[in-house]
């Protein structure tokens, strides 16, 4: 099963994938809408609101968490 | 093609984190390198030839209990499960890894800062699939108007307040034994 290279979500369906393209390496919620994949600055920060929003954690915890999980994808290698 | 050398590595390191995981499940992240050591039946350098130092230990323990935790979660949740099912998947996947799992959330704060994000991150899947059930919820109109955090981190309270003074719940597992009453209730808290 593919790892999205962007977010680490297992895509184990069609509809998991960047505009259902299951020759895509990025998931659905890694994709603008015109199905390209989202710059790093642009996950950061849907990543951080998410956090934020999902867990209630102060900000500056959820950057910290979100670059420590985000240096481990291979779509953000060149960004640390 | 990997030699016979690489293959011989990849294995003493596996069972360095195998028997690290087992270790701090049953005595709890003091527990020494030599204590894991022994039980790998390995000399204690051979500890720190792959992993420099125990904080580095536990980090990449963890962040392989994250990777392969968060894959269950990921393998269990679908987008159309009721919020029953979820949670009951969600405890399904703990009672697996309970022991360690326990020590995790009991000893988090004195853990390295690198540990807590891992622990974050963990816990950053089991969010994202319980926001996808209740925004749905949300939209049908049968869950009370509640801020998606405060949703989430009084399940997260509930399940750790239990798995943490588990001795006053039950002689073995108590997610095993409360699962039912747990999840029923819950959903009673913030059901309309």
């Amino acid at each position: 099963m593919k790892t999205c290279i962007a977010c680490g979500m297992p895509m184990k369906k069609e509809s998991d994938f960047a505009m259902g393209d299951t020759s895509k390496a990025y998931c659905i919620y890694c994709a603008k809408e015109d199905g390209s994949m989202q710059s790093f600055e642009e996950k950061k920060q849907s990543l951080v609101n998410f956090t934020i929003k999902t867990q209630g954690l102060d900000k500056a915890v959820a950057e910290k968490a979100v670059e420590n999980m985000m240096r481990q994808l291979p779509a953000w290698k060149a960004f640390f | 093609m990997k030699t016979k050398r690489q293959i011989q590595k990849e294995a003493t390191r596996k069972l360095i984190l195998d028997t690290a995981y087992q270790v701090y499940a049953s005595e709890g992240f003091s527990a020494t390198t030599n204590q894991i050591a022994r039980a790998a039946n390995l000399s204690h350098g051979t500890i720190f030839v792959h992993f420099p130092t125990v904080e580095n230990l536990i980090i990449c323990l963890l962040e392989r209990f994250g990777l392969e935790i968060n894959a269950q979660f990921h393998l269990l949740a679908e987008k159309d499960e009721s919020l029953e099912t979820f949670l009951a998947a969600h405890i399904s996947v703990l009672i697996r890894y309970e022991d360690f799992y326990k020590r995790l959330i009991s000893e988090i704060n004195v853990l390295p800062q690198e540990a807590k994000y891992v622990f974050i991150n963990i816990q950053s899947v089991v969010s994202f699939h319980l926001n996808q059930v209740i925004e749905r919820d949300q939209e049908k109109e049968t869950i009370k108007e509640i801020p998606m955090h405060i949703v989430f981190n009084s399940w997260l309270g509930l399940i750790h307040y239990y798995l943490t003074n588990s001795y006053l719940f039950a002689a073995g597992s108590v997610l095993t034994d409360h699962k039912d009453e747990l999840i029923l209730n819950y959903i009673k808290l913030i059901r309309k």
